[in-house]
């Protein structure tokens, strides 16, 4: 899992340590309550053109005077001509971002991390299980599985988060439904005037029969990351075959500046995506 | 085709009617009926004394619970093949804790639930059958019910540290 | 020997130490800033220097757990101190460098780099544990997939003049880590103090360079055996040991021991240890902006896992007890270290036992872990 190399030098060997490469707010998405998806464009056009991501990066999207955050790209990776972040404002850099508008502009530093394992899970079936904002890390897969559908088996979204106004890209469900995603989604709590079903993620494990061939990818709150891993080896998923990924705090993004270290791991460059059987020695340790 | 059998048929699609000795699902089959409901229909209400513990074969049933002033709140949803109204089956409870109504079209399998119980006083084997399921039923829900209470989509706190 | 016949790389040669100035003169001709150990304000510092005179000829340290004392002896060696809390790290990744600074300009941002030019040093000094620490530190900020400019462009210029150390301190544990006392790689010079003479074993082109001009003579055998025994007596005078045979397993696979919550009581989370440590290497970075919101700066600074908030999710703080902190630090140390970069993170220089006000010593607190974990 490398990072796509560029001419343009959009990070780990740039002149100057965290040096930034400019991008403007071409269009802002409103997705639910304090999240939005900002649609970047790179002021220069060879950093556009230069510029690509894997399913499962991230950038380091900074605001001069507030700071940096580390953001997934939501956007379809083999679509080069805007690269999208879906933020969820809930920090001071973040905060920040909310306040900007079409034609402001941020600086980028990216792409990072390792990503989902798109080409190795060719072939098997694919569980898809994002809790609250964990889905626009896996938006860019399901993208990917859609552009290529017919190099993967059966496909399912399980999707929840706390309640329907919560819930991410519902406008989208119907097409990849169409795209041949069978798309189960869930939410903690509701009214009287939602339809759909109410409970957890790892409840929706039960609504289908799954082979033990298939590969599980999993983003949200490390609670229910557990849950969805335990879910999957009582089914006889072998962790060799559950992908999580994973959130730290990050200042450089590089694995340098040491913040985001899980054990051995810097989740800004041996991860965010992992292989669950990589962590199973200490994730459950509390408070390493 | 005989409505008792057909009942049966019904049953032995669900894994755990499955293991039960034809002696047992007979038993509980002629204290059973299928309901079919449409969707918006209420199935019990908050308060109901109880008399059927349900198992859903199609469609979505709702649990919803009246929370002044927040109104009515909806905390769970079973599809097929789960159970609504599991309280019923136990030894105490005797009032609907929560109030059930159909989301979808529907059918459903209802068991008398006084019935049940007696027939697992008589009957220890399909007493323990019918318990070791309930245990199974209720740590599903304390589970989801768990997560569901650690909110655990809510937003960040600002924690204080030690 | 004359002094046009320069020396090949690999040998020895001897100086008298009066000579020891014109190596100096060479290395300031070349451009090199000359960084040594000095006394300033009662304590032992790494400081510019310009002649032999400024080093700390006659003192000693002496060193405990939580226990500092530079003592003046009255001997005559130049090179005997055993250093103080400063490492040549801050040299060659700064405490606090600006980066970059920002203005706003016709709707945009217009860049300027902080301090331009990067200084050529001349490390004198170098103990074996020291530059262990920077071979260390090399891996880190040095690698095909980062490469801090920063850190590169001085290491790249730095010439190292490293010592044999023959008089270790109390909570020395080279020998241990594999460190020392002996240098046996990695420098341009290394010198050993004997009574009369320094001896230099050039290691580079730029070692060579050095020595233009320089009254050479022959380290004959009966020196260079001196300077073997000195150095075999010191490695019997460690202060401290540590026996690493089953590290890192002895900690990744104890995690969850509550040994941990014992060290929790005792430690302060001051981030004493990792200040000192010369391999630590976490930092931060800081953002400021100007009251008018037209110019904002970015500023790297040292940064460490003791620090409440260093880690956390969205969920909150990841460690908010002292233990779970000393745990990542010493887990990282002597643990997960190896993993990422291929040695265990210890140079055994003893500066963190040494500097810890609540005096703990990591050499002590492994065989304690080992004892708890065996019964």
């Amino acid at each position: 899992m490398t990072t796509p190399v560029t001419n343009i030098k959009f990070a780990s060997h740039a002149d100057r340590l965290l040096e930034p490469v400019w991008a403007e707010i071409t269009a802002i998405t409103p997705e639910a309550e304090g999240i939005s998806t900002y649609w970047l464009k790179f002021v220069d056009p060879a950093a556009q053109a230069a510029y690509s991501f894997l399913p499962g990066q991230f950038n380091m999207v900074y605001l001069p005077g507030f700071g940096e955050a580390a953001i997934s790209v939501s956007s379809d990776s083999e679509d080069r001509s805007l690269v999208g972040h879906t933020i969820r404002f809930v920090g001071n850099v973040t905060r920040a971002v909310s306040r900007l508008k079409v034609g402001d502009v941020v600086g980028i530093r990216g792409p990072f991390g390792a990503a989902w394992p798109m080409q190795e899970i060719e072939g098997r079936d694919v569980i898809i299980a994002a809790g609250g904002i964990g889905l626009a890390p896996l938006r860019p897969p399901i993208y990917y599985i859609m552009n290529h559908r017919e190099r993967f088996g059966k496909v399912y979204l399980l999707y929840g988060a706390r309640t329907p106004s919560d819930l991410l890209y519902p406008n989208e469900y119907k097409k990849w439904e169409q795209a041949g995603i069978q798309v189960q989604i869930t939410v903690d709590r509701a009214d009287e005037n939602w339809q759909g079903q109410v409970g957890v993620v790892p409840m929706l494990f039960y609504r289908f029969r799954m082979n033990p061939e298939s590969v599980v990818l999993t983003c949200g709150p490390e609670i229910m990351i557990r849950f969805v891993v335990y879910e999957g080896l009582a089914r006889r998923i072998p962790a060799e075959n559950i992908y999580v990924s994973l959130e730290r705090n990050m200042k450089c993004g590089q694995g340098s500046c040491g913040h985001c270290q899980l054990g051995p791991y810097f989740i800004c460059k041996d991860g965010p995506v992992f292989r669950f059987d990589t962590l199973e020695s200490f994730f459950n340790v509390e408070e390493f | 085709m005989d409505s008792l059998e057909e009942l049966k048929d019904e049953l032995r699609k669900i894994p755990w009617f499955r293991e039960l000795t034809p002696q047992h699902l007979d038993k509980i089959a002629r204290i059973a009926h299928l309901q079919q409901v449409k969707a918006g229909e209420v199935l019990f209400r908050e308060g109901d004394k109880e008399e059927n513990v349900y198992i859903v074969l199609e469609g979505r049933i709702a649990l919803d619970m009246f929370v002044p002033p927040r109104g009515k709140v909806r905390f769970y949803t079973a599809e097929a093949w789960e159970v609504v109204g599991w309280s019923s089956v136990t030894p105490t409870v005797r009032q609907r804790t929560a109030g059930a109504s159909a989301v979808t079209d529907g059918l459903l399998a209802a068991i008398d639930a006084e019935k049940l119980r007696q027939a697992c006083e008589e009957d220890h084997d399909l007493g323990y059958l019918t318990m070791r399921r309930l245990a199974n039923i209720v740590a599903s829900r304390l589970m989801v019910t768990r997560l569901q209470l650690l909110d655990i989509f809510a937003e960040p706190e600002e924690k204080h540290v030690k | 020997m004359s002094s046009e016949h320069r020396p090949e790389i690999g040998s020895t040669v001897a100086i008298q130490k009066s000579a020891f100035n014109a190596l100096l003169n060479n290395l300031k001709e070349q451009g090199y800033e000359a960084i040594g150990p000095h006394v300033k304000n009662e304590t032992l510092v790494y400081e510019p220097i310009t002649a032999l005179e400024d080093l700390p000829r006659g003192y000693v340290t002496e060193q405990e757990a939580g226990h500092f004392r530079l003592i003046y002896l009255g001997h005559s060696r130049y090179f005997d101190v055993i250093p103080g809390a400063q490492s040549w790290k801050q040299f060659l990744f700064p405490s606090r460098k600006e980066l970059f600074s920002l203005t706003k300009n016709d709707g945009g941002w217009k860049m300027e780099e902080g301090e331009k030019g990067t200084p050529a040093y001349a490390f004198i000094g170098v103990r074996g544990c020291e530059l262990a620490a920077i071979q260390i530190q090399d891996n880190i900020f040095l690698r095909s997939d980062f490469n801090d400019p920063i850190y590169r462009a001085r290491r790249e210029r730095a010439f190292i003049l490293s010592v044999n150390c023959l008089h270790p301190a109390g909570t020395c544990f080279c020998v241990s880590m594999g460190t020392g006392p002996r240098v046996n790689s990695g420098y341009d010079l290394n010198l050993t103090e004997l009574e009369d003479v320094f001896l230099l074993t050039i290691g580079s082109e730029s070692g060579r360079g050095a020595l233009t001009g320089v009254p050479l003579e022959a380290a004959n055998g009966f020196v260079l055996n001196a300077a073997n025994r000195a150095l075999e007596h010191s490695a019997s005078q460690m202060g401290r040991k540590m026996d690493t045979s089953n590290l890192p397993e002895l900690i990744l696979n104890h995690l969850d021991d509550p040994y941990w919550r014992s060290i929790g009581e005792r430690c302060l989370s001051c981030a004493n240890c990792t200040q000192v440590c010369p391999t630590c290497f976490c930092w931060d970075t800081l953002d400021t902006l100007s009251l008018d919101g037209n110019e904002t700066r970015r500023t790297r600074v040292w940064d460490s896992c003791f620090n409440p908030g260093y880690s956390y999710q969205a969920g909150g703080n990841t460690r908010p007890t002292i233990h779970s902190r000393y745990r990542q630090w010493l887990s990282h140390k002597l643990g997960n270290w190896k993993q990422q970069f291929g040695t265990l993170g210890c140079v055994g220089c003893g500066r963190c036992i040494t500097w810890c006000p609540a005096a703990i010593d990591i050499t002590a607190e492994v065989v304690a872990l080992r004892e708890e974990t065996s019964r």
